[in-house]
């Protein structure tokens, strides 16, 4: 009869399984991983594993959302949308179980396809087909403006797509 | 070489700077000076198609009539509601459908934003004729030439803008035209109808402008008093509009307070902003504006449809 092996886990191992390859969005502020989902576009269509962690316990803030997508390496022109989303979101690229590049969110030149555009009068908020994209204009005073109706929007009041 | 204005969209006036605006005032001047046989071969045989979802009188007539004034034709839908849109058709169908039967479109559409958007839908060059209260560049452009051509310069003037400051089009895309200028800024209107400030995020730095509510006390020293109407139709709220109609009304009293050799100016249509009293008086140009608009929309057509300018 064999004995029972104990191998010890840490507690994020047992939330969260290691990936060999892929991309781990680290840090994103707590209740906000599923709208980084939504962002990148990401929906599991194409079969990889993705594992999302909501509110896992942190060191460094109280809680967190963890997001680990197997076998896709995200480029930092799809991870950098999250700039708004998830300022303090770390970006982790895994080969062979090993952290190749880590990486921080940087404010892109345009967000496509995230948020509305908050002008109620927009062609962006009518039926006809087009996504909002806006233009960031100034990244130190974080100054947002719609591509179409060319506003000025405030961050702290876009609304998602 | 191929002037700048070829094939080109004329979308917001912000594309413009300087040296653009003096291309269409030259070409401007250009048609002016022409006889009528040498005007009517400048686009002949090219089509202008017009879509306005909004009502005009002016605008739309001017650019048929300046099309015709340099030899082109012109077909489009005068009202929407006698269109497919009314049967629930696309903007951007209802645009790609005209820019097959036509060389060159003039658009106007009550949503912020449309003509950017049927720029990109349309397969050939788009004239922005007002969309919603984001834009109408080009009035600005036959508004600058008015100035120009009654002032003889415009760096160097005082310029107040009086009435709805909020919703008018027109004054956002003089805003942005005057910001290319060193000119002084009077921003006159009821403090509810101030400018929005989420629209004017670049002039802020480049134009020198100060916002008042007091139209009297401001206007002795201006050049250039350009008269909005508040417009009813922009409004939520009615009650709203009925708390600030009739805000300002410029009358043989007031004209006599202003310069002598000011210049008083109005997009049109008025209600009773200016007075019909005044429009026999010297400063009043806005009728001549008006004409000015079919000039500079007949030399935009021109360098838009001919490679080699006029």
């Amino acid at each position: 009869m064999s004995s029972i092996q104990t191998i010890p886990m840490s507690e994020s191992d047992l939330i969260v399984r290691r990936i060999k390859n892929g991309t781990v969005i680290d840090h994103i502020e707590s209740g906000k991983g599923l709208k980084v989902l939504n962002a990148l576009g990401i929906d599991g269509r194409d079969g990889n594993v993705i594992t999302i962690a909501l509110n896992v316990p942190s060191s460094k803030v109280a809680k967190k959302d963890i997001i680990k997508v197997e076998n896709k390496f995200l480029q930092d022109t799809d991870t950098n949308k999250l700039a708004l989303i998830a300022p303090k979101a770390t970006v982790n690229i895994i080969q062979d179980y090993k952290l190749v590049e880590k990486r921080r969110v940087a404010l892109p030149n345009q967000i496509e396809r995230i948020f509305r555009c908050s002008n109620p009068d927009c062609i962006t908020n009518s039926d006809e087909e087009i996504q909002p994209i806006m233009d960031v204009v100034d990244k130190t005073g974080l100054v947002l403006r719609c591509r179409y109706c060319t506003r000025t929007l405030d961050v702290n009041e876009l609304k998602y797509y | 070489m191929s002037n700048s204005f070829f094939q080109k969209d004329i979308v917001s006036v912000r594309d413009f700077d300087k040296q653009k605006f003096e291309t269409v005032f030259q070409a401007t001047d250009k048609i002016i000076g022409m006889n009528q046989n040498e005007r009517r071969e400048i686009v002949r045989g090219k089509t202008l198609g017009y879509l306005f979802f909004e009502p005009s009188t002016r605008t739309r007539l001017s650019f048929e009539a300046a099309m015709a004034s340099i030899g082109g034709t012109s077909l489009g839908i005068a009202d929407a509601s006698s269109s497919s849109a009314k049967k629930g058709e696309s903007l951007a169908d209802t645009v790609k459908i005209m820019s097959l039967y036509s060389d060159v479109l003039v658009l106007r559409h009550q949503l912020d934003g449309s003509s950017r958007f049927a720029a990109e839908i349309s397969e050939k060059p788009l004239i922005n004729a007002g969309s919603g209260t984001e834009e109408h560049p080009t009035q600005a452009i036959l508004d600058l030439y008015t100035i120009r051509k009654e002032k003889k310069k415009i760096d160097g003037l005082k310029v107040g803008i009086v009435g709805d400051l909020k919703y008018g089009r027109t004054v956002y895309s003089l805003l942005y035209a005057l910001s290319n200028y060193n000119v002084d800024v009077k921003l006159i209107s009821p403090p509810s109808l101030k400018i929005r400030a989420d629209s004017t995020y670049e002039i802020r730095k480049k134009l020198q402008y100060t916002e008042t509510s007091d139209l009297e006390e401001n206007l002795d020293d201006l050049d250039v008093i350009y008269v909005t109407r508040i417009q009813k139709e922009r409004f939520a709220d009615i009650e709203e509009y009925v708390k600030v109609r009739g805000s300002y009304k410029i009358g043989p009293e007031l004209v006599n307070k202003i310069k002598d050799d000011a210049i008083i100016m109005h997009p049109l249509p008025r209600l009773d902003e200016i007075s019909p009293e005044i429009d026999s008086t010297k400063q009043a140009k806005y009728f001549k504006q008006a004409q000015y608009g079919k000039d500079t929309r007949a030399a935009l057509l021109a360098l838009i449809l001919n490679e080699n300018g006029i």
